[in-house]
């Protein structure tokens, strides 16, 4: 590949592109039109980018003590296809921004996106913790200048900022023991040492926090429902990852004696979150907090997934964390379109929708389809993989935990889809005109690819088993 | 690795096409229902209708044995890398593909005049298309997880053809709980899954048969109480049979296809598939029978106490279900099978004729306001007498061959207690099944009589869905589909439901026992004290006493004259029992639906903004008040801040003074 | 190794000890700021002398370097103290610093 110029240099390209891009938008003229026409083609670039990047490796010096540490960028192959999900999320979520001060919020989406390459794209811890806290940033304005209640915004950033913190301590313990910490995706030595269990503790509850995972999510309804759509949809689908592909990449690859011990309390964990969503999922009113619930519960499982180690799990985890990326984003995305066109998210007052809607039902259809598991769709290989090898590590009561779960799935997603699109007209909802073209096509890709995936897993699932090993 | 492969393989592109061209037409009509209009009703039948060419014309390659090998095998693709796809078409799959092809096609002509004028026409006949492509991945896939795959789309076809009409919330209401109900039917089986791939490290049928005889007893047990769990979802098998009569909301055609011919008999399918499996474990073969027993009598009983036409036609669906999972469940899979192919015919017959009735008396579904329909209706009147006569097992009819083989079968394979069942069932049929008829055809016409003098509750108070099947929304329209539409599909459903039991008759030698041969395990049957021709006799003496009995009281000359008051009587005086269902509804209500909703309350209203966020919150003020705390020494004294400054300077230097050079 | 000094270093010593002390009594004392900073000169000055004493002493050039920049800090120091002294006369209309006490918690 050699002949195609330096394709290293792409790494450090797509983690600046967004940035810049994203910067620069700032002192373009207040035209929402060029916000988002400007955002998208620079959100498509990215992608383009990223999808090049994907065997780039570029490396610079930056400390030499007390541990050697440098800024050394280029896809892992998990953080390969994160960074594909993520840009692909973002350039559908931009292209479904229709929001006051577009221009700003567009830009604030291209910071997002920087960061979280860089998150995916850090091949050094130091670089991983200082994109850990930067992606917090746009997240946290965008919920102050957007968000209804400054007090989410705080509290969102309070609790990812005390796990980052935890990181950070955890991260400089691991260079001052290890020497260096220019190491995820190299295959090193796993860590030892009298600190290691306290090393393990900050990093776990760094990615717990961030995942989130029970009883650490009370950050997470709250965000879900206050903050723009296509925000959300960027946060929940690949933010929320940044636990689990922390876990997966420092986790089980620097501190494997760690996890394993503490899997029980790993599996509890995510159990509970699994069905806790789901009940609370069950019976919420607001639409964006049934997703919210519904993310706590399908991480959960993922959660499970990473605890038990299990190579089969792993690689179901992995398809999983695709899925739900997608279907995520979509239902996010519609569930904003549903809001702006009714001025509501309340499940109460919603109703009848399909009426008027055709195309808008189809897509939520599909999307809560996905959601619930349905055989056939992207959702269903990622159980049902994850399941098969959690039953083989021997978790079967996990299983069926998770089983009970997929049963409640099927009822919260079908209440959300029904409440909302089905029963008869509700008059005094406004009637709108159903899907534009532009509302259509930001969503269409995800459905897509879930449907894509759904049918036909084996590529994605080939992929994978190279990326787990 | 070896892997054991069911069926030839080889290429076969009649069963591929045959497998996809319902999915063409289910995509055209969705596609492209605006620009099809009326011609989606014709399309979507000539599609399933050249599905069913296509299918008599794969019977060769269906019923190939090369080396004890039955069927053919065409690979499709690799699933995930090691899990490999490919369609499977032995007797069995082309027993089923020509029911769900032979008949839906039948049913999808019946359609273009039921639904005719509905203002989604084409979206009806793009679920129906998608329904039978999903039915066949179901039956022609060669492993567990394309028929889970087949599972889980026929639920969704189900719950979008039960919620077509979704500005009705009964029928919104229905097709979630058909649908999530069947969810737990799916996880049943992915449990299953995950027990098999962990044993064999394959999903495909011929690796977990092969493998059927070194499972451990406990594995094999869980790995059939998996599958039944989705087997008795689908087919509504107490206690998951509540979606069923539920399911009725749904336009008649679809209660016709899905929940009476096709997809409710899955579970049927999915056990006889597995024989290999459960004919070697005897726990399962007894939970299994039992549990079909027991549907078959409650699904009876329950069928009595209806009104509503379709209401009772589902009761006698679930019941008739329970006979062939009885029949499958104790090893008799030929009987059950059998039962399955003739019940297809009867019963969808029995919708569609009651879906004449429905529709000339402008969507009416309650019995007590109908009677002298014989004279009215004289065709229906015809559809529904030969479909009665078929379901109760009148010799000669096709239920009376293949009833009594699975009422046999009990007997053979050791059952005395589900023969006994089966039998008194067999009346109960034929009791609940002739009140229908007379009710309806005999004596006169009740239309007109206030509901009230019948009996009939207020719909809400009573808390059933009484709206029947909407009109059409342009009624006027200049386009009409023609009679003949609706009549000819159902006069040729009338030459099965007499004669396809002829198939089962001669035992060892009928042409039945030749298509299966080779297909099922053969078990050990006992030779039972009492003969089959006996157990015939004992079956149509029992369906004679209920058919006096049903005579007596709606068809007798006293009956017919006063039925107006003896209907009212019969419904006032309808036991709480029977009438709230055997409480099914109520208990799985309180145990799973409103404990789940209490739970999730609880955790979103108490847990998560106190307890959880409580404890946060309390950090927040603790760090608070420490702030509080800490101010007051802040003065804003530039002098006072020096004097701590040099006291604590002061300090370091007393401190190393006395702690001198160490 | 010690160089030759004309006064006994015990002397410096000494004399920076006193030095010290005065600034450290006029900073606690006085409530004029001017002469706050004149105090704080002082004791930099004492540190100046015994920079300069020991640098003597031991031969060691480092401690006239430190002196040269501790006159240089002081430097800015008064500069930027006489600044915030202007400043806060501007404002406050006073220069006594226990009249000037906005930054109580």
């Amino acid at each position: 590949m050699r002949l195609r110029g330096d394709v290293n240099v792409l790494a450090p390209i797509a983690i600046l592109l967004p940035l810049v891009a994203g910067a620069l938008l700032f002192v373009l003229p207040d035209d929402p039109r060029l916000g988002k026409i400007y955002g998208t083609l620079v959100a498509f670039a990215t992608l383009v980018v990223v999808l090049l990047a994907r065997h780039a490796d570029w490396s610079v010096r930056w400390l030499a003590r007390p541990f050697t540490a440098a800024f050394h960028v280029g896809p892992t192959p998990i953080g390969w296809w994160l960074a594909l999900l993520l840009g692909l999320c973002t350039l559908c979520a931009v292209a479904a921004t229709n929001l006051p001060r577009q221009r700003s919020f567009v830009a604030q989406l291209l910071l997002l996106e920087g960061t979280m390459i860089g998150l995916f794209f850090a091949r050094d811890l130091l670089l991983f913790a200082f994109f850990w806290d930067a992606m917090l940033i746009p997240v946290f304005f965008v919920l102050l200048g957007w968000g209804s209640h400054p007090a989410t915004a705080w509290r969102y950033f309070i609790y990812n900022f005390a796990g980052g913190l935890l990181l950070l301590f955890a991260t400089a313990a691991f260079g001052v023991i290890y020497g260096s910490t220019d190491v995820i995706g190299q295959s090193g030595a796993p860590l030892i040492g009298a600190w290691a269990p306290w090393i393990f503790a900050g990093f776990a509850l760094a990615f717990l926090v961030k995942t989130p995972v029970w009883p650490l999510h009370t950050w997470m309804p709250a965000t879900y429902a206050d903050a723009p759509s296509p925000l959300v949809a960027v946060v929940s689908a690949v933010q929320s990852k940044a636990g689990l592909y922390g876990f997966l990449v420092i986790g089980l690859a620097y501190l494997p004696t760690y996890v394993a011990r503490f899997a029980p309390e790993l599996v509890v964990l995510g159990a509970i979150s699994l069905l806790y969503g789901a009940t609370v999922a069950l019976v919420q009113p607001d639409t964006k907090r049934v997703v919210a619930y519904s993310s706590l519960s399908h991480l959960g499982l993922i959660a499970i997934a990473i605890a038990t180690r299990n190579p089969l799990a792993l690689q179901g985890a992995l398809v999983y964390i695709v899925a739900h990326g997608l279907f995520s984003t979509a239902l996010f995305l519609i569930l904003g379109y549903v809001e702006e066109r009714e001025g509501t998210r309340s499940l109460i007052r919603l109703g009848g929708l399909g009426h008027a809607n055709p195309r808008l039902t189809g897509a939520f259809t599909i999307a809560a389809l996905a959601a619930l598991g349905l055989p056939g769709l992207a959702g269903f290989v990622g159980e049902i993989v994850i399941l098969s090898g959690v039953y083989q590590a021997g978790w079967t009561w996990a299983v069926i935990v998770a089983l009970i779960a997929i049963v409640l799935a099927s009822a919260y997603m079908l209440r959300l889809l029904q409440d909302a699109m089905n029963g008869p007209v509700v008059d005094d909802l406004p009637v709108r005109r159903d899907l534009t073209w532009i509302e259509g096509l930001a969503v269409a890709p995800l459905l897509i690819a879930l449907l894509a995936i759904g049918i036909q897993p084996h590529a994605i699932m080939a992929a994978i088993a190279g990326a787990v090993r | 690795m070896i892997h054991h492969v069911m069926g030839n393989d080889g290429t076969y592109p009649l069963l591929i096409a045959l497998w996809l061209l319902p999915l063409l037409g289910a995509i055209l009509c969705w596609g492209f229902g605006p620009w099809l209009k009326a011609r989606a009703g014709w399309l979507a039948s000539a599609l399933v209708g050249a599905s069913f060419v296509l299918a008599v014309l794969s019977w060769g390659a269906g019923t190939q044995s090369v080396g004890g090998t039955l069927g053919a095998h065409q690979s499709l693709l690799s699933w995930i890398p090691g899990f490999d796809f490919g369609l499977l078409l032995d007797p069995l799959a082309l027993l089923w593909v020509f029911v769900i092809t032979g008949v839906g096609a039948l049913i999808h002509l019946y359609s273009i005049g039921y639904m005719d004028g509905d203002a989604a026409f084409a979206r009806f006949f793009a679920y129906m298309n998608f329904f039978v492509f999903a039915m066949l991945t179901l039956v022609l896939s060669d492993n567990f997880v394309g028929l889970l795959i087949g599972w889980g789309l026929v639920g969704l076809a189900s719950y979008f053809l039960i919620g077509f009409w979704f500005f009705k919330p009964s029928a919104v209401a229905a097709a979630r709980k058909a649908f999530v109900l069947n969810v737990v039917g799916d996880v049943g089986i992915m449990f299953a899954i995950f027990l098999i791939v962990a044993n064999v490290h394959s999903i495909g049928f011929g690796d977990a048969f092969a493998a059927a005889g070194s499972y451990a007893t406990p594995t094999l047990f869980l790995i059939c109480l998996g599958l039944f769990v989705g087997a008795a979802a689908k087919s509504a098998q107490v206690p998951l049979h509540t979606w069923l009569p539920d399911a009725m909301e749904g336009p008649t055609p679809v209660s016709a296809l899905i929940h009476a011919a096709t997809m409710v008999t899955a579970g049927v399918y999915l056990i006889a598939r597995c024989a290999p499996l459960w004919s070697v474990n005897a726990d399962a073969q007894m939970l299994v029978g039992t549990i079909g027993g027991l549907t078959a009598l409650l699904g009876a009983i329950l069928g009595c106490a209806q009104w509503d036409i379709k209401r009772i036609l589902a009761y006698s669906t679930m019941s008739q279900i329970g006979y062939m999972i009885m029949g499958v469940g104790v090893g008799a899979y030929e009987g059950g099978v059998a039962h399955f192919f003739t019940h297809a015919f009867f019963k969808a017959q029995l919708f569609l004729g009651s879906g004449l009735i429905i529709h000339a008396l402008a969507n009416e579904q309650d019995i007590r306001r109908m009677g002298g329909l014989a004279k009215k209706l004289p065709y229906a009147f015809v559809v529904m007498l030969v479909g009665v006569l078929a379901i109760c097992g009148t010799p000669g009819f096709s239920a009376f061959f293949s009833k009594d083989m699975i009422i046999y079968g009990t007997l053979q394979h050791g059952h005395p207690w589900l023969y006994a069942v089966g039998i008194l069932t067999a009346g109960l049929t034929a009791y609940y099944m002739l009140r229908l008829l007379f009710v309806t055809f005999l004596g006169s016409y009740r239309g007109a009589v206030d509901p009230s003098d019948l009996g009939i509750r207020h719909p809400e108070l009573a808390g059933l869905p009484s709206d029947g099947d909407p009109a059409p929304q342009d009624a006027t329209a200049h386009h009409h589909a023609p009679a003949w539409i609706m009549n000819l599909p159902v006069g040729i459903l009338i030459v099965p439901s007499i004669f396809a039991g002829w198939l089962m008759f001669g035992g060892a030698n009928s042409p039945w026992a030749h298509f299966f041969a080779g297909q099922f395990p053969v078990p050990n049957v006992v030779v039972p004290p009492i003969s089959e021709g006996a157990t015939s006799a004992i079956v149509f003496a029992c369906v004679l006493v209920g058919a006096a009995v049903a005579a007596a009281r709606y068809a007798s000359k006293g009956a017919l004259a006063d039925a107006v008051a003896r209907l009212r009587s019969e419904s006032v005086r309808m036991p709480a029992l029977l009438s709230n269902r055997f409480y099914f509804d109520a208990a799985i209500d309180a145990l799973c639906v409103r404990s789940a909703q209490l739970a999730g309350t609880f955790f979103g209203r108490v847990a998560d903004p106190h307890v959880i966020d409580g404890t946060v919150r309390e950090a927040a003020i603790s760090a608070r008040w420490m702030g509080t705390l800490m101010r007051s020494l802040q003065t804003g004294l530039l002098r006072a801040y020096a004097l701590i400054l040099v006291f604590g300077a002061a300090c370091f230097i007393v401190y190393y003074a006395l702690a001198g050079g160490r | 190794m010690t160089g030759a000094l004309p006064v006994a270093l015990g002397n410096y010593v000494a004399l920076a000890s006193v030095m010290f002390f005065i600034g450290v009594v006029g900073v606690l004392v006085r409530r004029n700021p001017l002469v706050m900073l004149m105090s704080i000169e002082l004791m930099f000055n004492a540190a100046n002398v015994l920079f300069m004493a020991f640098a003597r002493a031991w031969l060691q050039n480092a401690g006239q370097i430190f002196a040269f920049l501790v006159i240089t800090v002081a430097a800015a120091e008064a500069a930027i103290g006489l600044a915030i002294v202007v400043a806060v006369f501007r404002s406050a209309a006073t220069v006594d610093v226990d009249e000037v006490r906005s930054l109580h918690g």
